[in-house]
């Protein structure tokens, strides 16, 4: 059917009713007429947009309504609960960027992991498998609910940063159904669930975002991005090196917002720098004592060592490096976000080689 | 190691994981959500006593923290039987407004049309999130023992994220830019933002809603003015479809589970026929002020305002009608039939 012809059969039968002549209020009120944004090599992205006024994001936007930045107002309209209104609290000048990075990167755990290439594995590792991923499993569903719970408070002024984090939640949910499915598609099934230390202090951070991010990320983020990468090295097959590897980049990607938006937060806040460091004093014990916690270490030392014969040495062995790297991550990221830990929790100091140890607290 | 704590080789949790011995292939579609309900792993609870966050099918700690806080914990308020299959769907057909789209066909447009499409922008812009922000508040108050239809509103946090993404990129690729704002999802008691209800929200949002949103953008190879348009409205009515598909077997599940519920959900009902469906949320509904633009849009300039407009008539009668399927599908028809609802007569009054 041609354009015309479809549009007779759909006036046909309302051709009678009179129309009443607009009123057209609606026109007039662009503030920026004459914007015309070209695409790029990589396509338009959403930070391309951000020219003339359509790239001014204030300091604080008091608007409790969905007034997209760079519309016009229309007053009187009652708030929404946005309660996150201010630039420090969620901003990070990379969010435009890594959430066109995550749209590009989109991977499916049904079709994109070659799971014909599982086979059986002995009893003792397909059982630290399961186990160590349901604990992982654990620490992504703690990360999608503080995502989601704070990213729908975010006021549209900041709209980058809130489309970032809905992403950053559907792909949490993406790694809980890859090993899901890695669990229940190779004669196993899952392990005993998390102890949960971190995960409670991540969701009982409700005191603001930057706070839940200084626990999921500069806290815990870099313990998960070290299982990945050991767990990648460890693959068994091309199945589960295909998880671990998107899951790495996945993973980096929420890193690297979580840093750029702790050095912003620091650097428009004079009491921020201090506030973290409290928490972390308070959350190096806890993050310490899940490290330690004997099913999901001993599970790790197992899958690195091969079976339980080999963990007891080699697997514990590499546990104690992956410990030791994420524990250096951790204070280097510390270091360049300008925040002081040249004495840290005795719990967590103790899990470095002896003489690598800096000056423990007592707290915790 | 000095000072280092004692750190031997635990192996007593593998005699306290949970069922063992499961082995899914994967199927003509992979290996989806649908597969790996198997066994106890498949097998939902009436009411989730899940509080600790575990993963369904995992075993227990009894010392593990109540850390959940998960109000939403009734299959019957949350659960739907094609959860999986929308959710898998929804992986399977993403797309990225930056790549995707072919920008490069828009032209320079006349002032009129520029406008109309911009403001049309504008109001996406505004309401797409509301289907972002709500559906996210829910996520984390719901058990994640019915984590299947979590993921599908999870998906649907990320779709609008993308929807809310390429009305932008349009209202700034070519001359028009953003203009004012409606208002239409304000803080208005009754209106999707304020639901205290799962249900009551999910019909609202998903089937009057998205409902309507979706038979809008359908109708996008008219409202469209070039290969760009028209595509960023295919595309977004393909996600669409997935989030007003959830409302209607979500609704479909509840009138089959939960016959002590039919009355409240028809008084949703009531006022989604009376209020959203005709209000501003409603981008082609009678009191909107894009009805205006669209009508423009539609006919192809101010100068063919009427044709335009009756155009946009006939769009209004067919959102009606896929309205009216829907709720039957749902298992709610009986209302079209009784006079309880408005609808039919709306309908005859546009033939
Ligand atoms: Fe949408
Ligand atoms: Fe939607």
């Amino acid at each position: 059917m041609t354009q015309a012809s479809r549009v007779k059969k759909l006036t046909d039968s309302v051709s009678h009713i009179e129309v009443s002549p607009p009123r057209l209020q609606w026109m007039g009120h662009s503030r920026q007429w004459g914007t015309r944004v070209k695409k790029g090599e990589h396509g338009l992205r959403l930070g391309d947009l951000n020219v003339g006024i359509y790239g001014e994001i204030p300091q604080h936007w008091e608007d409790q309504s969905r007034r997209p930045r760079g519309a016009a107002d229309l007053p009187g309209m009652p708030p929404l609960p946005y309660h996150l209104r201010s630039k420090h609290q969620l901003w990070a000048d990379s969010a435009a960027d890594l959430y066109e990075e995550a749209i590009q990167h989109r991977w499916i755990p049904a079709t994109d992991i070659p799971w014909s290439e599982l086979s059986p594995l002995p009893d003792d590792v397909e059982r630290a498998m399961c186990q160590v991923l349901t604990e992982l499993m654990q620490a992504a569903n703690a990360e999608l609910e503080s995502i989601t719970y704070w990213q729908e408070q975010m006021s549209y002024g900041y709209h980058e940063v809130k489309q970032f984090l809905a992403v950053a939640a559907l792909t949490c949910a993406r790694h809980i159904d890859a090993f899901r499915k890695r669990c229940l598609a190779n004669g196993g099934g899952l392990g005993l669930e998390s102890r949960g230390r971190m995960n409670r202090a991540i969701l009982e951070s409700r005191g603001g975002w930057t706070e839940a991010v200084v626990y999921i990320y500069l806290l815990r983020g870099f313990h998960v991005q070290n299982q990945y990468r050991l767990l990648l090295a460890h693959a068994h097959n091309a199945a589960e090196r295909e998880i671990f590897a998107n899951c790495l980049a996945d993973h980096s990607r929420h890193m690297s917002y979580a840093l750029d938006h702790l050095k912003y937060a620091i650097t428009q806040q004079a009491s921020q720098a201090a506030i973290i460091q409290t928490l972390l004093s308070l959350g190096e014990s806890t993050l310490a004592r899940d490290i330690q916690e004997p099913v999901q270490r001993s599970a790790l030392a197992i899958v690195f060592g091969g079976g339980v014969e080999g963990g007891r040495q080699e697997g514990m062995a590499t546990w104690r490096a992956m410990v030791r790297q994420s524990i250096h991550d951790y204070l280097d990221a510390c270091e360049w976000l300008g925040i002081k830990r040249n004495m840290i929790q005795r719990r967590l100091n103790a899990l470095l080689p002896p003489d690598e140890q800096l000056v423990p607290t007592e707290r915790g | 190691m000095n000072g280092a704590p004692d750190l031997e080789l635990d192996t007593a949790w593998m005699g306290r994981m949970g069922e063992w011995g499961t082995t899914v292939r994967p199927g003509k579609r992979g290996l989806t959500l649908e597969d790996i309900r198997i066994g106890g792993y498949g097998e939902l609870p009436e009411e989730s006593d899940n509080m600790s966050g575990r993963p369904r099918g995992a075993a227990e700690r009894p010392e593990a923290f109540r850390i959940g806080g998960y109000t939403v914990r009734s299959k019957r308020e949350i659960w739907l039987e094609n959860a999986t299959f929308l959710y898998e769907e929804a992986l399977q057909r993403q797309w990225s407004s930056a790549t995707d789209i072919p920008w490069e066909t828009i032209e320079p447009l006349p002032d009129d049309i520029e406008e109309a499409e911009c403001a049309l922008c504008t109001f996406f812009n505004e309401v797409e999130f509301v289907a972002g922000d709500v559906p996210a508040r829910w996520v984390a108050n719901i058990s994640p023992d019915f984590f299947e239809a979590r993921n599908v509103l999870l998906a649907q946090v990320q779709d609008e994220a993308r929807h809310m993404d390429v009305f932008r990129k349009r209202a700034l690729a070519n001359g028009g830019g953003l203009t004012r704002v409606t208002g239409a999802t304000s803080g208005f008691v009754g209106g999707i933002d304020l639901s205290r209800d799962f249900t009551e929200m999910s019909s609202r949002m998903h089937v009057s809603g998205e409902g309507a949103v979706l038979s809008m953008f359908r109708m996008g190879e008219l409202v469209g003015q070039n290969p760009a348009e028209k595509r960023m409205y295919r595309l977004c009515a393909q996600d669409e479809a997935r989030h007003v598909a959830f409302g209607i077997m979500h609704l479909r599940y509840l009138h089959a589970t939960a016959p002590d519920r039919h009355e409240e959900i028809e008084a949703y009902l009531d006022e989604a026929e009376n209020l959203s469906l005709t209000g501003g949320t409603n981008p082609a509904g009678p009191q909107a002020e894009t009805s205006e633009a669209l009508a423009i849009l539609l006919g192809g300039g101010k100068q063919h305002y009427d044709e335009g407009f009756r155009i946009l008539l006939a769009i209004r009668k067919r959102q009606l009608k896929e309205y009216m399927q829907r709720v039957k599908s749902a298992g709610f028809g009986e209302r079209f039939e009784n006079g309880r609802s408005p609808v039919p007569g709306r309908i005859a009054a546009l033939c």
